[in-house]
């Protein structure tokens, strides 16, 4: 990189491509007056929050919730209470497919999904940026919040060094170049393969089926190379590796990742699911299976330690938080400009119900409310259709969304 | 409601009966009037809307426009309803009830296709191109919540193929490598990289070579040391070799478990490692023990030794002996690599000669760009070779004696050819008092070594950490002279002193390895439409047309073209057709039924394409009939069929979470990576050996034998069993041993590696082994999850099922199973009373005796359908006294898994029956031979 360049991409950060030539200079340029692009992010605590350690004791002070009286920027929070998804009264563990997108009866057997709000929101937001949207997860089970629009799971990427590379590592542009040809050859051959079956007539499901997703994945080859214009990102690496508390570890390396992507513009919409395994983890102070304790039944004990857990976790919300609002960025923070959506797919874990989603927004420059008390119970997809609105999705409705609310203020 | 209107309910039900009439299709309106008529007589007596026993109104849901019937269908098929205690309809009358619900059954039309899963996809690939890489993790788990790899509903994604396009590239590249063989390369070593110095108490040298022992860390980690001045060049197989034996007097065997993986000093940060194999000495005669392993660069070697006597016990003589490693790859199968010979079958290839190459052991980086060193000074016996030679054991001393040296202390690293360096690499010395260690220093540049420019950078040293810190540059440098400046050490006795135990550059070096070039005596499209026609048919399990030829070969034809080179436009032709709908969702199109039937076997006996002979047989469509029960028989005989018993015990047993599951230090402290790694290869191999000798479904219950070996035999209480191959042994007729529920790998993934849950047990016997279905908790009901160290019994918190109503309906049949494992913990073990465990002071400490006190007794004891049984013993015998069960749901488990969606109400009657045709066809050989026709015949209608 020659100094005068890695000068420039150092202004824009990522947006910028190295060759200058095949893009409008000044275009790129602008950029640096464009307003401060809008961010999103949506985590989903999938074992959900002990409500009485979550919800204000007192209506409005947030000083009375045990949990959110920990974190560092309340003025810029909104806690709504009485929100959950229509179809989704009891579920098992299931509903945490319909988190994001509201699909009503999870765990029926034919079951299918539908397109998750970070997907859509992406559609709009993502395009600007090295990666059109993020997808995490702390395990390798291949699905987390992200669904697309056949209500297939997106898998995310749970491990953090991966992640960084992808984010961040130094690439052979030659050889990535080259993937990138070999691989759109394949595609039209794929297509013309398509055309030939299809005269002859054949199974045109399974052929309506695989063309999508071909299609899909020669729009990402096109953007891809379109990226191959501009170098990555370059920023120190911050990954923890203290593995005494490897649960905590990986939910703060979720945190520090999504940051960084951030900060950097690499993309703007992002999802984290917390899930979960039946196995043990240890935070201070507990040590045993997350789910197990999630089954309190209301006993001290259990509760306790899952008390434990679940602190852990506010801790690290409460540091991404904190640091999101200590980058400066214009004349706001990078919090000021950046959705982040706290909640559940369960209000109550421990009798797997699904009333009352805990659920946070902070952040995104909103004037916020601290306490919002729903006086009915209210689709969360209300809450989904108006932040749509507010990122220029001109859309009708949400999953079972009944009308916009104006639950955002500002 | 106490006011029942039965009259008008079953007038409904008869209305409903008239419109169904026509959809049962011929005779349906009279075989609904006679199942009216039967249900009436047989289950509303219990089941109406006023009773509804059991919380089931079987009258309501009857009423109901869509209608689940399967759990009814499986209560009356398997005798479950009605009650033995009530009357009975003869066999036409259930096996009219059971027709009319198979009829009546709305068949949820599955995809007509499904998409092939990761581990088919490498399989197939692998045997397309005679490879044997294991590379199904770089493709993302697409099973989601179902059971089942194959389910019709999963769909294939973009990240999926945008996976399998990476991966195929991978596989190509690996069988057919742009720029030939490598040279293979050999290296010789019994040097250990630097670990933490706590772990030195586990190693010494021994003989020739190094005497290693147990090394569980205080943590409780399992540390394992790293072989030096090996470091794979480039990705491959390779040879590894240890000369090794057993040191100590005692039966056992001393195991060596060899992992790969990238180096780390300490545990308190150990990087993911992979297990290679495990090497059992069971000889005191040094010996060579070689394993083939896949090593990629950046991967080092790693041993750890594992022997029960000497835990943690300091200079005990005893433990496993290794003289020395010698790698040698990489390897091919032979040269030139059979993927040429299979792909390129008919023409020339033509392969250079691999030159073998020695390495000359250890060489620092500085070495490799032809750099050396010079000090301020030094002590005698501590030169600066001491910071080259690899250990920060040895080390460089400025000089005191007979005077101490004055400072500046510094080294100045000579860089005569002006290679690009980032920065150093410092490691300080792990010995002694702590005299002399670095603590700040500064970076100078030079181009003559006289005259130095200004401070390039400044910066401090950790003097308590002893693995290497990277000291990096503020920008790289060329230049010839670098003078690392000490500012401040420690001083013990105020005098001016400095030690370094190693210094070495960072720099990038170019790997330089030779390569053989391969190539293909061909050139002309003919040739290449030859050798993409041959690939297709295989990878597509059918001849193919002209037509359906083109784009793949167009693809390939424009390469050869544009770059002449051969094999690379075929690889590209075969990529394009590893990535095709046909190859990627099954079934694809076949020029005739036995190809089809070819593909699917191949699929679901190998994860895989058919072989020579299935292709063979199909072109002349011979595949049906006796000739098709040969083959079945022939691929369940074949190795790759070990594919399928993976596969298919991975999913249904679950055993896929095997290793989310961690056991409690504190509850199981003899828990290990060995016990870790034999328990599910026992699963695999018991019922490897079930389905070969075709022994009967109760084996899943019980047996009087397992697969085991030395540590799966002491896990189990098990005298004389020596050495870590698993083989048959016999169990004492005591032992609560035999058949899958007492198999620590079950036992294990039920659990959350703490303590024990007889719901989620019962719930995965219920489900896995009796075929009960599940369905949620309903609403508002607090979920248990009970607790050992609580002051109610176990029993007594799980009771509360009992006492509510709704609950029971359902717990009934899922808690007692999990009662009757209660006395085995949560790794597998056989106990009596309940461990709770114990806080621990300050840091944990690991220490073999645990940290728990004895609670209360285990109570096994329950009843399942009627029938009492005081321990797993007795639940063995209930679950045997309904064997047939036991096959029926085993046969519906393999269906699923063959077929990727649950057999219908037909299909389940149809394998129902075939059981109770003769006693003799419920062993497993004959129910999967069984089920694959089943499914043939009807993928033939």
């Amino acid at each position: 990189m020659s100094e005068h360049s890695r000068r420039e991409f150092l202004k824009f950060g990522a947006a910028l491509p190295l060759a200058l030539q095949s893009l409008d200079v000044r275009a790129a340029m602008a950029k640096e007056t464009e307003a401060q692009p809008k961010r999103v992010i949506f985590i989903c605590n999938s074992l959900s929050f002990y409500k009485p350690n979550f919800f204000p004791a007192k209506r409005g002070d947030l000083g009375t919730s045990p949990y959110l009286k920990e974190l560092a920027v309340r003025e810029k929070m909104t806690v709504f209470q009485n929100l959950f998804h229509p179809g989704m009264e009891t579920s098992n563990h299931d509903s945490e497919k319909s988190f994001l997108t509201g699909a009503p009866s999870p765990e029926a057997a034919n079951f299918v999904n539908s397109l998750s709000l970070d997907q859509l929101l992406a559609r709009k937001m993502g395009g600007s940026t090295r990666f059109p949207f993020l997808s995490f997860s702390i395990y390798d089970r291949g699905w987390g919040c992200s669904w697309n629009d056949r209500g297939v799971a997106i898998p995310p990427m749970h491990d953090e060094r991966q992640i960084f590379d992808k984010l961040f590592g130094e690439e052979d542009l030659t050889a990535k170049r080259r993937q990138i040809e070999n691989d759109q050859q394949v595609v039209r051959s794929l297509y013309r393969d398509m055309a030939q079956l299809k005269k002859r007539g054949g199974d045109r499901a399974k052929l309506d089926s695989y063309r999508k997703v071909v299609a899909e994945l020669e729009a990402q080859l096109k953007h891809e190379e379109f990226w191959l214009k501009a170098r990555k990102p370059e920023v120190l690496d911050t990954l923890s590796t203290d593995q005494e508390f490897a649960f905590s570890t990986k939910i703060k390396n979720l945190f520090e990742l999504s940051k960084l992507a951030f900060q950097t513009d690499s993309t703007r919409v992002i999802t984290v699911s917390l899930d979960w395994t039946y196995g043990a983890v240890s935070v201070p102070g507990a040590t045993g299976g997350w789910h197990t304790f999630s089954h309190h039944g209301g006993r001290a004990d259990p509760l306790a330690k899952l008390t434990r857990i679940e602190t852990e976790i506010v801790r690290r919300l409460n540091q991404f938080l904190s640091e999101l609002d200590e980058i400066t960025e214009g004349s706001g923070s990078l919090l000021d400009h950046t959705t982040v959506v706290i909640g559940s797919n369960f209000g109550d874990a421990s009798n797997h119900t699904c009333h009352n989603l805990p659920t946070i927004v902070a952040g995104g420059g909103y004037r916020h409310q601290g306490h919002t008390v729903l006086e009915k119970s209210t689709p969360l997809c209300n809450l989904y259709l108006e932040l749509l609105h507010r990122h220029n999705v001109d859309a009708g409705s949400f999953g079972s969304s009944t009308k916009e609310m104006g639950l955002l203020k500002g | 409601m106490n006011a029942p209107n039965h009259n008008l309910l079953v007038g409904s039900l008869t209305a409903l009966a008239l419109l169904l009439g026509d959809r049962l299709g011929a005779g349906g309106k009279e075989l609904t009037d006679q199942a009216t008529e039967l249900l009436e007589h047989y289950c509303f007596d219990c089941h109406d809307a006023a009773t509804k026993k059991g919380e089931f109104n079987l009258e309501g849901a009857l009423a109901k426009e869509h209608f689940d019937g399967s759990l009814m269908f499986e209560n009356l098929l398997t005798g479950k309803m009605p009650p033995a205690n009530k009357k009975q309809p003869d066999r036409e009358e259930k096996q009219a009830l059971l027709e009319w619900l198979v009829r009546k059954q709305e068949v949820a039309v599955p995809n007509s296709f499904r998409r092939v899963s990761r581990h088919e996809f490498v399989h197939s690939v692998n045997d397309l191109l005679g490879t044997n890489l294991d590379l199904a993790d770089r493709i993302p788990e697409d099973r989601g919540t179902k059971d089942f790899d194959s389910d019709r509903r999963i769909q294939l994604s973009r990240e999926m193929l945008s996976s399998y396009f990476s991966v195929a590239d991978e596989m190509l590249e690996h069988a057919f490598p742009t720029r030939g063989g490598p040279s293979e390369g050999k290296w010789v070593t019994s040097k250990v990289k630097d670990s933490h110095q706590t772990y030195e108490i586990y190693l010494r040298p021994y003989e020739e070579g190094i005497l290693f022992s147990w090394t569980r860390a205080n943590n409780g980690n399992s540390y394992s040391f790293f072989y030096d001045n090996f470091d794979p060049p480039v990705p491959g197989w390779y040879d590894l070799t240890f000369d090794a034996a057993k040191v100590g007097e005692f039966d056992e065997d001393v195991s060596v478990l060899v992992f790969g993986g990238k180096y780390y000093f300490a545990d308190d940060r150990p990087q993911p490692q992979r297990l290679l194999e495990v090497i059992s000495l069971g000889n005191r005669e040094l010996k060579s023990h070689t394993i083939r392993a896949f090593l990629r660069p950046g991967e080092n070697v790693s041993v750890h030794c594992q022997v029960k006597h000497n835990f943690r016990q300091k200079n005990v003589v005893e433990g496993a002996y290794i003289k020395q490693l010698t790698a040698r790859g990489p390897v091919f199968d032979q040269w030139p690599p059979t993927s040429y010979q299979s792909a390129f079958e008919g023409l020339p290839v033509n392969a250079a000669k691999r030159e073998p190459i020695q390495n000359s052991g250890f060489q620092t980086k500085l070495d490799r760009i032809g750099g050396n060193l010079t000090v301020s000074s030094f002590q005698e016996g501590m030169e600066k070779e001491r910071m080259q030679d690899g250990s920060n054991r040895t080390f460089w001393h400025t000089r005191f004696k007979p005077t101490v040296a004055k400072p500046p202390h510094y080294v100045i690293v000579e860089n005569p050819r002006g290679a690009e360096i980032e920065g150093l690499s410092f490691a300080t010395w792990s010995g002694g008092n702590g005299n002399g260690l670095v603590k700040a220093f500064e970076i100078y540049f030079s181009d003559d070594g006289e005259s130095w420019g200004a401070r390039v950078m400044e910066g401090g040293l950790e003097t308590k950490r002893t693995f290497e810190q990277p000291i990096v540059f503020p920008q790289r440098t060329r230049s010839r002279f670098i003078k690392f400046l000490v500012t401040d050490a420690v001083s013990l006795d105020g005098k001016s002193i400095a030690s370094i135990g190693k210094l070495d550059v960072l720099t990038a070096l170019a790997a330089q390895v030779e390569t053989a070039r391969i190539s293909v005596d061909a050139k002309t499209p003919k040739d290449l439409k030859r050798v993409v026609r041959r690939f297709a048919q295989r990878a597509f399990s059918s001849e193919i047309t002209e037509e359906e030829l083109r784009s793949y070969l167009r693809v390939g034809l424009t390469r050869l073209e544009e770059e002449g080179d051969f094999v690379e436009a075929a690889k590209v032709a075969f990529k394009a057709i590893m990535c095709s709908h046909r190859f990627l969702l099954a079934p694809g199109e076949h020029a005739n039924p036995s190809y089809a039937r070819a593909a699917e076997l191949a699929r679901m006996l190998w994860l895989s394409i058919p072989d020579d002979e299935l292709l063979a047989l199909a072109k002349s469509d011979q595949l049906k009939g006796a000739v098709l029960r040969e083959q079945i028989a022939r691929m369940i005989a074949d190795p790759r069929s070990r594919r399928m018993i993976r596969s298919f015990s991975d999913q249904w047993l679950n055993l896929r979470s095997f290793n989310k599951v961690t056991p409690s230090l504190k509850l199981y402290p003899l828990y290990d990576d060995l016990l870790n790694h034999y328990l599910p290869i026992e699963t695999r191999s018991y019922l490897h050996h079930l389905v070969q000798e075709n022994l009967s479904a109760g084996h899943l219950i019980d047996a009087n034998f397992s697969f085991l070996n030395q540590r799966l035999a002491q896990h189990y209480g098990i005298d004389g069993v020596f050495g870590q191959e698993l083989r048959r042994v016999s169990f004492p007729p005591a032992s609560p041993r035999g058949g899958l529920l007492t198999m620590g790998s079950v036992l294990k993934v039920t659990t959350d590696g703490f303590e024990t849950s007889p719901i989620l047990r019962g719930a995965w016997i219920s489900k896995n082994i009796v075929g009960t279905p599940l369905s949620p908790p309903p609403e508002s009901v607090p979920a248990l999850e009970p607790e050992h160290g609580h002051a109610a019994t176990l029993k007594e918190q799980i009771a509360q099922h009992k006492t509510n109503k709704t609950c029971y309906a359902c717990h009934k049949s899922i808690d007692p199973y999990g009662f009757a494992l209660e006395n085995f913990d949560a790794v597998g073990e056989w106990r009596e009373r309940y461990k709770i465990k114990q806080p621990h002071r300050s840091t944990f400490q690991y220490r073999p005796g645990g940290y728990f006190k004895l609670g209360g007794s285990v109570d096994a004891s329950g009843e399942i359908d009627e029938r009492a049984f005081k321990d797993i013993f007795g639940l063995k015998k209930v679950l045997l006294a309904n064997e047939r069960k036991i096959a029926y749901s085993f046969a519906k488990k393999f269906f699923e898994y063959a077929n990727g969606y649950q057999p219908t109400l037909q299909e389940r009657l149809h394998l129902w029956n075939f059981l109770g045709r003769n006693p003799e066809n419920g062993r497993l050989q004959d129910l999967i031979t069984e089920v694959i026709l089943n499914s043939m015949s009807k993928a033939n209608k």
